[in-house]
C-alpha cells in the first residue's frame, strides 16, 4: 500500500513539473518563477513578490500557453480514461476508444461539416459535427452487434471494425470530391493538434470530460467485476447490460469530445493504461486514476517535446503520441510478451 | 448430516438452445444439506442444466424453484445471494491476484456505492484459508498451477456466503489429489448446511462423497439416487451408449468403472498404419530411402 502512495506521489510531481514545463518552453521562454509569480499575483498570495513580469509573457501565458496546456491535460485524461474503460469492457488489453468507431465517426462529422463549407462560419461547427459523428458511429456499431438483448464482446469489436471501414470510405469519398484547399483543412484536423487552442476549446471539452471521468471513477469497482467477462459478472449478481453500455457510452463521450477540440490522437488510450496497469495493477480503483493522471501528463509532454525539438516548426501533438508511444508499447510487448499480464 | 426441507425444485423442465433442445421434461428436488453429482456423457445437459437452473440460460417450459421462490422472480441480485455458481471454464484478463479475484465474490453483499470493509476481507481471508490457498494471495492469477486457479476460483464462490452452489466441473483438469480435495471441501460444506449440485466427470470420487447422484443421458434423467442404485451397469451402459462394467475394489470399497472393450478393428488398424506411415506389407517406413 506504502508503494501505491509513492508511486502516485511521483505520478503527481511528474504531473506538476511537465505542466510548469509546457507553460514556460516555447518560442518566448517564461521562467518558471515568472509563472509562479504570475499565479501568486492572480490569486493574491505573497509569494514571489520579488519577481518581475512583463505584460507580454503574461499575454502569452494566459491567452496562449494556459489553454493550450488545459486541452492537452483533459484530452489526455480523457483518453486515458476512456481507453481503461475500453479495455475493462472488452476485457480485452488492445482495445482503445477507436475500437467502436468514435474516431472514424468523428472523422466523417468533421469532413461534412467542411465539404459543406460550415467551417467558415463558425470554429464551432467542425467539433460539432464531429461530435454528432461519433455518436452515429457508437450507436451504429452498438446496433449492428446487439443480437437478442445481448451483445457480444467479440461482436460488438468486429462491428466496430465494420463500421470503422465504411465510414473511413465514406470520408475518402468525400475528400476526393473536395478542392484542395478543404483537403488541407481536413488533413490538419485529422493529425490531432493543440496548437491555437482558445479558452473556448477548454469550456467546450471541461464539462463532459470531467463528469465522465467522475462518473468512470465511481463504477471503478464495477468496472473490476466486469472485466472478469460476461458470465462471471452475472453469477456475482450483476447486471451486465446496462452496465456495459452506460460505460461505453461515457467513454465514447468523453473520446468524441477529446477528438472534437484537438482531433484524432491515437495511442493515448492505448499506451497509457496498458502502462499504468503494469505499474499499479489490473484493479480499477488505481488503474484509473493513474490513467487519468499520466494520460494527461503524456499528451502534454509529448506537445512540449513537439514544440521545442525543431523550432520555429511544431510536430503536431497527433504526430508526437505516435513517434513516442511506439517503440515503449513495442518494448513493453517485447518485455513482458503475454499481452493479458 | 442436516436434510430439511427442499430448497431446489425442479419440475418438467425443458431446457436447451433455441433450436435444440437438450433436455426434456426434467424432475426432481434437492434437499438443504446434499451434495448431488450430476454425472453423465459429454453434450448429455448436464452444464445446460446447471446454467438454466442458475437463470443463465432462458427456461423453455416447466418450473425452477430456489428456496421456494420461482427463479422468473429473482432479481439478478437476489439470485447472487441465494446461489454461487462456478462456472467450467473461467478466462481471467489481466493480472488480477487471486485475492482480487476471492474479493469479487464479495461484490453482491455489497451497495453499488459502497466499498468492501475489514469484514468482507475477513471472509476472503477465511475462505481462501478453507480451500488452502491464502499463502498465494498476492500472486497474479497466471502464476499458479490448475488446481491451485480452481481453488482459488472455489473461493471466490464461497465468499459469496449463498447456502446454494452450483458448480459446473470444478475438478476437471486436476490431479487425482486435488479432485480428491475439491471433493472433500465440499463434502465439509454440505455438512455444514450448504447445498451442492455439482458436474462431475470421475464416477468413482462421485460415488464416495456425493449423497446423491443424477445421471443425465438420452435428453432426460435415466438414474436418480444413491451411488448403489445409479452406478449399475445397466444406467450407466444406456447414459454412456457403450458397454460398461462396474466392479467394487475389496480392498477400498470403492467404485470403479470401465468399458468392455469391442473386439478388434481392422479397418481402424489399416487407418491408424496409414497415419503413421508404415507399409502394412512390409511393416517398413514408407519413403524411408530419401531419408539419410
Amino acid at each position: 500500500m506504502k508503494k501505491m502512495t509513492g508511486f502516485f506521489v511521483l505520478l503527481a510531481a511528474c504531473f506538476l513539473i511537465i505542466s510548469l514545463i509546457s507553460l514556460s518552453w516555447g518560442q518566448i521562454d517564461i521562467p518558471f518563477k515568472n509563472i509562479l509569480a504570475m499565479f501568486c499575483h492572480e490569486l493574491h498570495l505573497p509569494f514571489f513578490a520579488d519577481v518581475l513580469f512583463t505584460p507580454e509573457q503574461q499575454a502569452v501565458l494566459y491567452y496562449i500557453r494556459m489553454p493550450r496546456t488545459f486541452v492537452g491535460l483533459l484530452v489526455g485524461a480523457g483518453l486515458g480514461a476512456s481507453g481503461a474503460v475500453m479495455q475493462g469492457i472488452f476485457s480485452n488489453p488492445l482495445a482503445d476508444p477507436g475500437i467502436i468507431g468514435v474516431s472514424s465517426g468523428a472523422s466523417v462529422g468533421a469532413v461534412i461539416a467542411i465539404a459543406l463549407g460550415f467551417t467558415e462560419i463558425s470554429m464551432l461547427y467542425m467539433p460539432l459535427f464531429a461530435f454528432c459523428g461519433s455518436l452515429f458511429a457508437v450507436t451504429l456499431t452498438v446496433l449492428l452487434a446487439m443480437r437478442h438483448g445481448r451483445i457480444p464482446v467479440m461482436t460488438l469489436l468486429l462491428s466496430g471494425v465494420v463500421v470503422g471501414m465504411l465510414l473511413g470510405a465514406l470520408t475518402s469519398g468525400i475528400l476526393t470530391m473536395m478542392n484542395e484547399q478543404k483537403m488541407q483543412q481536413y488533413l490538419f484536423w485529422t493529425i490531432g493538434g493543440l496548437d491555437y487552442r482558445r479558452w473556448e476549446h477548454v469550456l467546450l471539452a471541461v464539462g463532459p470530460i470531467c463528469g465522465g471521468i467522475t462518473i468512470m471513477l465511481l463504477m471503478a469497482r464495477h468496472l473490476n467485476i466486469l472485466v472478469l467477462g460476461d458470465v462471471e459478472a452475472k453469477a456475482v449478481g450483476m447486471k451486465v447490460m446496462p452496465f456495459r453500455l452506460f460505460l461505453l457510452t461515457m467513454a465514447s463521450m468523453i473520446t468524441a469530445t477529446g477528438v472534437c477540440v484537438s482531433g484524432n490522437i491515437g495511442f493515448v488510450g492505448l499506451v497509457v493504461p496498458h502502462m499504468m496497469r503494469m505499474l499499479v495493477g489490473p484493479d480499477h480503483r488505481r488503474l484509473l486514476p493513474a490513467s487519468i493522471i499520466a494520460g494527461g501528463t503524456f499528451l502534454v509532454f509529448c506537445d512540449t517535446i513537439g514544440r521545442i525539438i525543431l523550432p520555429p516548426l511544431e510536430i503536431r501533438v497527433g504526430v508526437m503520441t505516435a513517434v513516442i508511444g511506439t517503440p515503449y508499447f513495442l518494448y513493453l510487448l517485447r518485455r513482458t510478451r503475454n499481452l493479458s499480464r | 448430516m442436516v436434510t430439511d426441507g427442499v430448497v431446489v425444485k425442479v419440475e418438467d423442465i425443458s431446457a436447451g438452445y433455441a433450436k435444440r433442445p437438450v433436455l426434456d421434461k426434467v424432475s426432481f428436488h434437492i434437499n438443504k444439506g446434499e451434495m448431488v453429482g450430476l454425472i453423465g456423457p459429454n453434450g448429455a445437459g448436464k452444464s445446460t442444466l446447471l446454467k438454466t437452473m442458475r437463470g443463465f440460460l432462458p427456461l423453455r417450459t416447466g418450473l425452477v424453484e430456489i428456496n421456494g421462490r420461482k427463479v422468473q422472480e429473482f432479481t439478478a441480485h437476489d439470485f447472487a445471494c441465494q446461489v454461487g455458481y462456478l462456472q467450467q471454464y473461467v478466462e481471467i484478463t489481466f493480472g488480477y491476484t487471486t485475492k482480487e479475484i476471492v474479493l469479487a465474490g464479495r461484490y453482491p453483499h455489497l451497495k453499488w456505492w459502497q466499498k468492501e470493509n475489514a469484514n468482507d476481507w475477513e471472509i476472503v481471508r477465511a475462505c481462501m484459508e478453507y480451500t488452502g490457498v491464502w499463502n498465494l494471495a498476492d500472486k497474479t492469477m497466471h502464476a499458479i498451477s490448475g488446481g491451485q486457479r480452481q481453488r482459488v476460483l472455489l473461493a471466490k464462490v464461497l465468499a459469496q456466503q449463498t447456502p446454494i452452489l452450483f458448480l459446473d466441473e470444478p475438478t476437471t483438469g486436476l490431479d487425482v489429489f486435488y479432485q480428491e480435495e475439491i471433493f472433500r471441501l465440499c463434502q465439509n460444506m454440505c455438512q455444514v448446511g450448504k447445498t451442492v449440485m455439482m458436474v462431475v466427470h470421475e464416477l468413482a470420487l462421485a460415488a464416495r462423497f456425493c449423497s446423491r447422484i443424477l445421471l443425465v443421458g438420452k435428453g432426460g434423467i435415466i438414474a436418480n439416487g444413491t451411488a448403489e442404485e445409479v452406478l449399475t451397469e445397466k444406467n450407466l451402459s444406456r447414459a454412456y451408449g457403450v458397454s460398461v462394467k462396474v466392479v467394487k475394489n475389496p480392498l477400498t470399497g470403492n467404485i470403479e468403472v470401465f468399458t468392455v472393450h469391442a473386439d478388434r478393428d481392422i479397418s481402424k488398424e489399416q487407418l491408424l498404419y496409414r497415419i503413421a506411415g508404415v507399409n502394412t506389407a512390409t511393416n517398413e517406413c514408407q519413403g524411408g530411402e530419401q531419408v539419410v
